[in-house]
């Protein structure tokens, strides 16, 4: 497994990718250094509306990290090379697990790292908030990775019908079905955002945080097993 | 080999080492058509990939389901205008500033952006993966040809796109009225309104998701970081434009990438949609944000072709 | 068709494959045993669809397939005694060649990994290039570090689907010695190519598909004299052409004969060890001297092109 994280890690370490993360997963940083240039702090409102949901769960998080959970092995598949990892004696979840993890790490330090550094500018350096939207940013990561890790297996278009998942549904629907946050990856980094500091978080309406866990959970774990169920029937080009 | 095979052949002279028979292999003698019908010919080829055309089903999926959501969207606007017409009386749109022509590229603006963020990558990025693009450039076309068609066939499928909504929602505004006719000879403006409009953003849009596809070969790459500019830079943009504020501000959110060709729109409708009316950037003298339009699609347009005009087979 | 003896190690039962309406292998029944064995087929033949199901990669439609005893698909613990070489470039450019050998040796289990990856660098002849990216090497070398990728877990059985793609004279028998060492030390090696002369040297068995079909199995000498129908073609060089042309004609061991206007004979015959015996007795006795026999289609060449002409 450790063989297939690391060629997954190579593959996706270019200087211009790393850059181009780095410059995305700073606009929210950005944003908020501006924010408290003009307010002493912001409101629960403005930072989820403003900087958490519409940027980085909302955009931000979720680009990124379709743009290398989607590739781990949409890449392989176009390039043929799949069949390198397919053709070894190892169980099928030995491939997908790596690939997975893989693609966590190396988005989820940009994106948590923003989070971090935004929530800690914002809130004046409240290390409970901060860890909240920390640790909630990295649960979208990891669960935007297992979603569109699995889209990239079954689509060859995965980027597209990703991006109609991110922009249509998590973007444009959502504004106008409410219902729409319980099949919301979005929707569950802010629900665990104000589970792990209702003295903050509380004010906003959402999922309940024991709930936002157990979808996680299925949502992480249903895409896993989804893949790894993919990745035995496919035909490996 | 038989009696008659044999005798179909000339004879060998021995004086010759070796010779070459006529297997019945014909040059072609018939016209050749030069340039014109070669850029025609990947300006349909554009078109057709762009639509998922000549190829399985699946790769219609995507882009007819872009296509259906964006004429969903102006269905519901002429059906949400006919139901007020009906149930709360003729001035209902006015009385419930219901959205109409002059907010719909406002409204589906980032659908289209991400239908052209998709559909643009797959005419240039395959060519230049696969080698394929040498294949071209050997035939009486250059690469100035090559890239002006295939922006050519973009830009003829996102005016479709463009258009196609809002004649829907014209119609369904018409028929939708107590007086079809009379709505129609009142509003024949929005003729001439939607199609300025419509040609507006696809002309940006198709420019701005070609360029970024001639920068990469892979596909997802280009899809990606277009949509990342026209996604990120609207909640960038107005989170800073709205704390900075004043002539800056106005300025900051002028690079808000997707209401660019939403300011023209405006501008060509008499009217700001609800989209621009928080943007501190409508502000602006109507020659400047024309003049930013115009910048934002002649500038990456040249950097396209000249991306181009530098390959060789 | 089937050739079968002790233990087949493959063994393909009634497979079909198709895709919607597209029909790629139709009904095929063969086994495979330790040697070479060759794949021959027009292009679109379902040659590479074939080999696709019984790597695994691809699964049936209808039918089975076996390999030791055991279903192919969805058994990964198979892959420690499989090596396959697709058609395809299937290399990561950015990855050294020695980097690239071994982690297809650690992907597959192999314990000492350093050796092993030596031997089939080594084996190779790749040595001194190993160290650079494959993005790097010509065609040639990447497809010989693939296969020192396929050899280095050192498996019993070989997929190679066109292998010699891309290689000079010089590194096609080098190639071959090495299949021919590999199947001498009991390796079971199915071969797909288009060659049909380094098929025809290197091939104990040959599997002919024709339009999903398989056409013929078996070694290419004993699918011609099976070809029943199709009389061989036998040059003979004389100093009295139409005189031995007419005796010829009159043995029953003979269908008919051509005379070309330089005086060569063509014997059409379907009993051919008949004509051995009768052709030397007739010119002997009729005072002609025979300069040259020849069969013309004694070769897989003329196999193929009878089958698929079928």
């Amino acid at each position: 497994m450790y063989a297939i994280y690391v060629l997954t890690l190579r593959q996706f370490s270019s200087r211009w990718r790393l850059l181009i993360m780095t410059v995305l997963a700073s606009l929210p940083v950005v944003v908020a250094a501006l924010t408290l240039r003009s307010t002493s702090t912001p409101s629960v409102e403005e930072f989820e509306t403003a900087i958490f949901s519409a940027m980085l769960a909302g955009s931000i998080s979720p680009l990124v990290v379709l743009a290398i959970a989607a590739a781990v092995f949409a890449n392989e598949i176009e390039d043929r090379t799949l069949a390198n990892l397919t053709l070894s004696p190892i169980p099928r979840w030995q491939i997908v697990v790596p690939k997975l993890f893989a693609s966590i790490s190396v988005a989820g330090p940009f994106i948590a790292l923003s989070a971090c550094l935004t929530s800690y500018i914002a809130f004046s350096g409240d290390w409970t908030a901060t860890f909240a939207v920390t640790a909630s940013a990295f649960v979208g990561v990891m669960l935007y990775s297992a979603a569109f890790v699995w889209l990239g297996l079954v689509a060859t278009q995965a980027i597209g019908f990703g991006l109609l998942y991110i922009v249509l549904w998590e973007g444009f629907f959502s504004g106008f079905v409410s219902g729409v946050r319980f099949l919301s990856i979005r929707h569950y980094s802010i629900a665990w955002m104000h589970g792990l500091d209702e003295r903050r978080f509380a004010v906003a309406e959402n999922l309940s945080f024991e709930a936002a866990i157990a979808t996680s959970a299925v949502v992480f774990g249903g895409f896993l097993f989804l893949s790894v169920r993919r990745l035995r029937r496919m035909d490996v080009p | 080999m038989t009696m008659q095979e044999k005798a179909a052949q000339p004879e060998v002279s021995a004086a010759h080492a070796g010779t070459v028979f006529d297997i019945g292999y014909q040059r072609y003698t018939g016209s050749r058509e030069g340039r014109n019908r070669a850029r025609l010919a990947v300006y349909k080829d554009g078109i057709r990939t762009a639509l998922g055309f000549g190829r399985g089903s699946r790769a219609k999926v995507l882009p007819w389901v872009f296509i259906g959501v964006l004429v969903a969207i102006a269905l519901v606007m002429a059906l949400v205008a006919g139901a007020a017409q009906r149930f709360v009386g003729a001035d209902a749109a006015e009385q419930l500033n219901l959205p109409s022509h002059s907010d719909y590229y406002g409204i589906a603006s980032i659908i289209f952006f991400v239908f052209a963020a998709v559909g643009a990558p797959e005419l240039l990025c395959p060519d230049r993966r696969d080698g394929v693009i040498n294949l071209y450039l050997v035939r009486p076309l250059t690469s100035s040809d090559y890239v002006i068609s295939r922006w050519g066939a973009f830009f003829t499928v996102t005016l479709m796109v463009a258009l196609l909504p809002q004649f829907v929602l014209l119609i369904g505004l018409i028929m939708g009225g107590p007086d079809p006719v009379q709505y129609a000879i009142d509003n024949w403006r929005d003729v001439p309104r939607i199609l300025g409009a419509g040609a507006a953003i696809a002309a940006y849009t198709t420019t701005l998701a070609l360029l970024a596809a001639a920068f990469t070969t892979r596909r997802a790459y280009a899809s990606v970081f277009l949509v990342g500019l026209f996604v990120i830079t609207t909640p960038f943009t107005t989170g800073m434009a709205a704390e900075i504020g004043g002539t800056v501000g106005q300025w900051i959110s002028m690079f808000n990438l997707s209401n660019i060709p939403v300011h023209v729109n405006d501008l060509i409708f008499g009217e700001v949609s609800d989209v621009t009316s928080v943007a501190p950037a409508r502000e602006l003298s109507a020659s400047i944000l024309v003049g930013w339009y115009f910048l934002w699609t002649v500038v990456p347009a040249g950097i396209l072709w000249i991306r181009y005009w530098r390959l060789a087979p | 068709m089937t050739t079968r003896s002790l233990a087949p190690v493959i063994e393909v039962d009634r497979v079909s494959r198709w895709f919607g309406n597209v029909v790629a292998v139709s009904d095929v029944t063969f086994n495979i045993n330790p040697g070479i064995t060759g794949l021959l087929g027009p292009n679109g033949a379902g040659k590479t669809t074939l080999l696709r199901m019984i790597t695994g990669l691809a699964g049936v439609s209808d039918g089975s397939i076996t390999v030791f005893g055991e279903p192919i698909r969805d058994n990964p613990p198979l892959y420690a005694r499989i090596g396959v070489m697709s058609e395809h470039e299937t290399v990561y450019g950015f990855m050294k060649g020695r980097d690239f050998v071994r982690m297809m040796g650690r992907l597959r289990g192999v314990t000492d990994l350093d050796a092993a990856v030596d031997r089939a660098i080594g084996l190779v002849d790749l040595a001194e290039a190993a160290h650079r990216p494959l993005g790097t090497y010509s065609r040639g070398m990447r497809q010989r570090m693939r296969l020192a990728g396929t050899l280095v877990h050192d498996p019993e059985i070989l997929i190679l689907d066109e292998p010699l793609n891309g290689a000079d004279p010089r590194q096609r028998v080098h190639f071959q010695q090495i299949l021919r060492q590999l199947a001498a030390d009991g390796r079971t090696i199915v071969l797909s190519s288009h060659i049909l002369e380094e098929v025809e040297q290197l091939a104990d068995t040959v599997l002919l598909i024709v339009n999903g079909k398989l056409a013929a199995a078996g070694g290419f000498r004993a699918i011609r004299a099976a070809l029943d129908e199709r009389p061989y073609h036998v040059l003979v060089v004389s100093d009295a052409p139409r005189e031995l042309a007419a005796a010829v004609v009159q043995l029953e061991s003979v269908d008919a004969v051509n005379v070309d206007p330089d005086g060569t004979l063509v014997v059409l015959s379907r009993k051919v060890r008949d004509l051995q015996i009768e052709l030397p007795r007739l010119a002997q006795s009729a005072s002609i001297s025979l300069r040259r026999v020849e069969p013309m289609d004694d070769s897989l060449e003329s196999v193929f092109g009878y089958l698929v002409e079928r």
